[in-house]
C-alpha cells in the first residue's frame, strides 16, 4: 500500500516551488502546478519506483461563467487503490497545454476526447485526429465548451478520416462495420493485412455519440439518475450507483447501512446475469453452441427475478440519491437464496462440461493474449486486467457501499488469453453468488433511503468509482448554480481498454476476432457516451 | 458425452418460461399487415443499432435465447440487411450513424418494414434535442410498428413481431 502523504511529500521534495499547492478534497490529494511543469510531474508519478501512478482519468472542466479558465485534471491511482489528482489551470484565451501521451501512453484518448469536446490542444501528441466528433462535424464544433448550446443544431462538412495504413506486397485492408453482423452496436474496424494474420488493427468508434456528458449539464443533480442508467444499459446499475455516490458525497448525506448492503445485492445481481451471458456468448463464438443456450436460460432467470424484485429486468429505478427506493421483503429473500444455490449448481456443471471439451479449450488458449505490459501502459482494469496478472478491484481497493463488511476473493491469471478472461468471468460468478449471500445474510434493518437536506456549493466536486461488472467506473461531479450540475465526467472502463484490444489481436486471424472481441465484450454506448 | 445428455435431460424444457407481457400491446394497421402477409410464416430480421443504451440490444438478444425462442415462429435475426424482411432500429439517430442508417435501409430489397424498438427510436427518449442527435427513426426513414419501452421486455417484443405476423 502506497502511504497517501509520504507519496505527495515525495512529489514535493522533488519539484519544489514547482508544485503550486497540496490540498485535500474529500481525502484526495489534489496538486497543483503550471502548465508546463506537468508532462515532468506526471511523468514522475508513473515512472518513479516508490509511486507507479497509473493514469485512471483526464478530464477538462469549462470553469465559465464563474471564472473564465479552463481546468485540467489528472488522476491517477498509485498501487492498488490510492488516488492522487494532480491539476492545471488555462486561463483567458489559452487553448494549448502539453500532452503527456509521449511519456505516458494511458493518455492518448483522453487528450484527443479534451481537444474534441473542448477544443483545447494537447501539443506534442503524436496523433491529433479527431475521435468523437467525426469528420462531418462542423470546424469548431466543441460540445462542452459552455457557450455551445446543449440543443445545438449541427450542420454538415465534407470530411474524411484518415485510418494509418500498411503498404507492401500483399497487404490488404479489411473494413469492418460500423453495422456489424450480430446483434451489437455500431463501431468500425480496420484490420491490415498480410495472409491470415492480422497485423494492425485500427479501431474507430464514437457513432453512438449521444452527448451524455453535456445532457448531464441540463439536469439537476437529482435528476441525473436516470440519465447514467442509459449511459450503458447493461451496467444501468453500476453507473447510477457510481452517480448516486459522487452526488452523495457532495451533499454531505449519510446513506443508511441498509442501503448500502442492497445497493451491493443488486449490483452483484447485475455482475451475475452479465457474467453468466458472456460466458455463454464466448462459447458460441467458439461455435461452442450448448453453452449459449445454457448460459442464456440461466441469464433469463436472473432476470426475471430482477424483473420481479424491482419492476425492471435492468434494475433501473432503483438508486436514488440517498439510497434506494426498493426494498426486499423476507420472501423475496428466502427466494433468492433458493433460486441462487440452484444456479450455481446449474453452472458448475456446465464449467465442468466446458473445460472437458478440448474442441472448445483449443480454441481460447493462446488467443487474443494481452501482455500484461501493454495492459499496465493503458491502465487496463477490470475482468481484461484481472486477465492479464493486473490485481485491480475497486470493490477490496476503495471498498463502497458495504464491501468493507464483506469477504470475498479477487481472481488472478496471467496468461491474459481468452481462456483466461473466461476462467476470471467463471470464477468471479462463485464469488458473486458468495457475496449475494453475505449480503442477504447480513442484511440489517432500517431505512433504506436518507432524505436530502442540503445543496451542494456551486464550483465543489466530488469523485466516485465502483466495480461494475466490465471494472472500475469513475464519476467526477462538479456542482453548479442552482442545483444544476455543471460538469459530469463519465468513464466506463470501456474507453480506457478498448485501445489495447488493438493489440491484443496481432498475429491472431481475422475469424478468430469476433472471439477476442467478445472475450472483451466492452461497452459502445459506454465508450462514445 | 454423457455429462451432455444428463445436463440437458436434467433441465428439461424451458421454452415459455416468462410472465405473460402487461403493457398494452402497439398498435399494428392492417395496411402493415397486409406488407407483412406476403413474407408468409417467416420474418427476417436484421437488427439496427443507431444509439442505443444497448439495453434494447440485450432484449432482441434475449429473444433468440431457450425461454423466448423466437425462431419457433419463424423469426429469424439475418446477418445482412441484404437478406432481411425487416429492420429493426434502435436508439434515436445520432449524427454520426444517420448516413449508416440510411444505407442500411436502402440496401434492404423490398418490400421491408422498418419496426422502431425503444423509446429512443420512438421519440429520442431522453435524448431528445441533443446536438449529438438528429431526431427519431422516422425522421429518416418511414417507420411502420413502435413499439415502446425502456426497453421493452422480451416478451412485448415478441408479442408485437407476432402481431405484424398476423397472428
Amino acid at each position: 500500500m502506497v502511504d497517501i502523504n509520504e507519496a505527495v511529500r515525495s512529489i514535493q521534495a522533488t519539484f519544489g516551488t514547482k508544485i503550486r499547492s497540496a490540498d485535500r478534497v474529500r481525502e484526495i490529494p489534489v496538486v497543483t502546478a503550471a502548465k508546463q511543469d506537468i508532462p515532468a510531474i506526471a511523468s514522475h508519478i508513473h515512472r518513479a519506483s516508490d509511486l507507479r501512478g497509473t493514469l485512471s482519468l483526464q478530464w477538462a472542466v469549462d470553469l465559465r461563467p464563474r471564472q473564465a479558465a479552463y481546468r485540467l485534471y489528472y488522476l491517477f491511482t498509485l498501487g492498488r487503490g490510492t488516488w492522487l489528482i494532480l491539476m492545471t489551470e488555462l486561463s483567458g484565451e489559452d487553448r494549448l497545454f502539453p500532452s503527456i501521451t509521449p511519456r505516458i501512453h494511458a493518455a492518448k484518448w483522453y487528450e484527443r476526447e479534451i481537444r474534441d469536446m473542448f477544443g483545447l490542444i494537447a501539443e506534442g501528441h503524436p496523433d491529433l485526429r479527431r475521435l468523437v466528433r467525426h469528420e462531418h462535424w462542423p470546424k469548431g464544433t466543441h460540445p462542452l465548451k459552455k457557450d455551445f448550446s446543449w440543443n445545438h443544431l449541427m450542420g454538415r462538412q465534407d470530411g474524411e478520416y484518415h485510418f494509418r495504413q500498411i503498404e507492401g506486397e500483399g497487404v490488404f485492408e479489411v473494413p469492418v462495420g460500423p453495422i456489424h453482423a450480430g446483434i451489437i452496436e455500431p463501431g468500425h474496424f480496420r484490420f491490415s493485412v498480410a495472409g491470415e494474420p492480422i497485423m494492425q488493427l485500427e479501431v474507430r468508434h464514437f457513432w453512438k455519440h449521444r452527448g451524455v456528458e453535456k445532457l448531464f449539464e441540463n439536469l439537476m443533480w437529482s435528476e441525473g439518475v436516470a440519465l447514467a442508467e442509459r449511459v450503458s444499459g447493461d451496467t444501468s446499475f453500476g453507473h447510477s450507483l457510481c452517480y448516486c455516490q459522487a452526488v452523495e458525497a457532495l451533499i454531505g448525506v449519510e446513506v443508511p447501512s441498509r442501503a448500502e448492503y442492497l445497493r451491493t445485492f443488486f449490483l452483484e445481481l447485475e455482475r451475475l446475469h452479465n457474467h453468466i451471458g458472456d460466458v455463454g456468448a464466448i462459447c458460441n463464438d467458439a461455435a461452442y453452441a450448448l453453452a449459449l443456450a445454457h448460459c442464456g436460460r440461466m441469464k433469463e432467470r436472473i432476470m426475471q427475478i430482477n424483473d420481479s424484485l424491482t419492476g425492471s429486468r435492468f434494475l433501473r429505478g432503483v438508486n436514488v440519491v440517498g439510497g434506494t427506493s426498493v426494498d426486499l421483503s423476507l420472501d423475496g429473500v428466502t427466494m433468492i437464496e433458493h433460486t441462487l444455490k440452484e444456479i450455481q449448481e446449474d453452472f458448475s456443471d456446465l464449467a465442468r462440461i466446458l473445460f472437458h471439451n478440448a474442441s472448445l479449450t483449443d480454441r481460447l488458449e493462446t488467443t487474443g493474449v494481452l501482455k500484461e505490459r501493454t495492459a499496465r501502459d493503458h491502465g487496463v482494469m477490470g475482468v481484461v486486467g484481472r486477465a492479464s496478472s493486473i490485481d485491480r478491484d475497486v470493490r477490496r481497493d476503495h471498498p463502497f457501499a458495504a464491501y468493507g463488511h464483506l469477504t470475498f476473493k479477487v481472481p488472478i491469471y496471467r496468461y491474459g488469453d481468452v481462456r483466461a478472461r473466461l476462467r476470471v468471468r467463471i470464477d468471479e460468478v462463485h464469488e458473486t453468488i458468495g457475496l449475494i449471500l453475505q449480503a442477504l445474510e447480513n442484511l440489517p434493518a432500517g431505512p433504506i433511503s436518507t432524505a436530502m437536506s442540503s445543496a451542494p456549493r456551486p464550483g465543489d466536486w466530488a469523485l466516485s468509482a465502483v466495480e461494475g461488472w466490465r471494472g472500475e467506473i469513475l464519476y467526477f461531479v462538479m456542482a453548479g448554480e442552482e442545483g444544476k450540475v455543471h460538469r459530469c465526467k463519465v468513464r466506463d472502463p470501456s474507453f480506457v481498454i478498448w485501445p489495447a484490444i488493438q493489440f491484443a489481436v496481432l498475429g491472431n486471424i481475422i475469424p478468430d476476432f469476433p472471439l477476442i472481441n467478445k472475450s472483451f465484450n466492452l461497452s459502445y454506448a459506454g465508450t462514445d457516451l | 458425452m454423457f455429462r451432455i445428455i444428463r445436463k440437458s435431460l436434467k433441465t428439461g424444457k424451458v421454452t415459455g418460461q416468462y410472465p405473460a407481457p402487461t403493457q398494452p400491446q402497439p398498435e399494428v394497421s392492417d395496411t402493415v399487415r397486409e406488407k407483412a402477409s406476403v413474407l408468409g410464416r417467416s420474418l427476417t430480421i436484421r437488427e439496427v443499432d443507431t444509439g442505443s443504451c444497448n439495453g434494447c440490444e440485450m432484449e432482441m438478444n434475449a429473444l433468440m435465447n431457450p425461454v423466448y425462442d423466437a425462431e419457433r415462429f419463424g423469426i429469424h435475426i439475418a446477418a445482412s440487411p441484404r437478406h432481411a424482411d425487416a429492420l429493426v432500429v434502435t436508439g434515436p439517430v445520432t449524427v454520426n450513424m444517420e448516413r449508416a442508417l440510411k444505407d442500411v435501409y436502402a440496401a434492404t430489397p423490398d418490400p421491408k418494414l422498418v419496426i422502431a424498438l425503444g423509446d429512443c427510436a420512438c421519440d429520442c427518449g431522453m435524448f431528445k434535442g441533443s446536438y449529438a442527435v438528429t431526431g427519431p427513426v422516422e425522421r429518416h426513414i418511414p417507420v411502420d410498428v413502435k413499439i415502446a419501452g425502456c426497453p421493452p421486455r422480451p416478451s412485448e417484443i415478441l408479442g408485437a413481431l407476432r402481431k405484424v405476423q398476423g397472428r
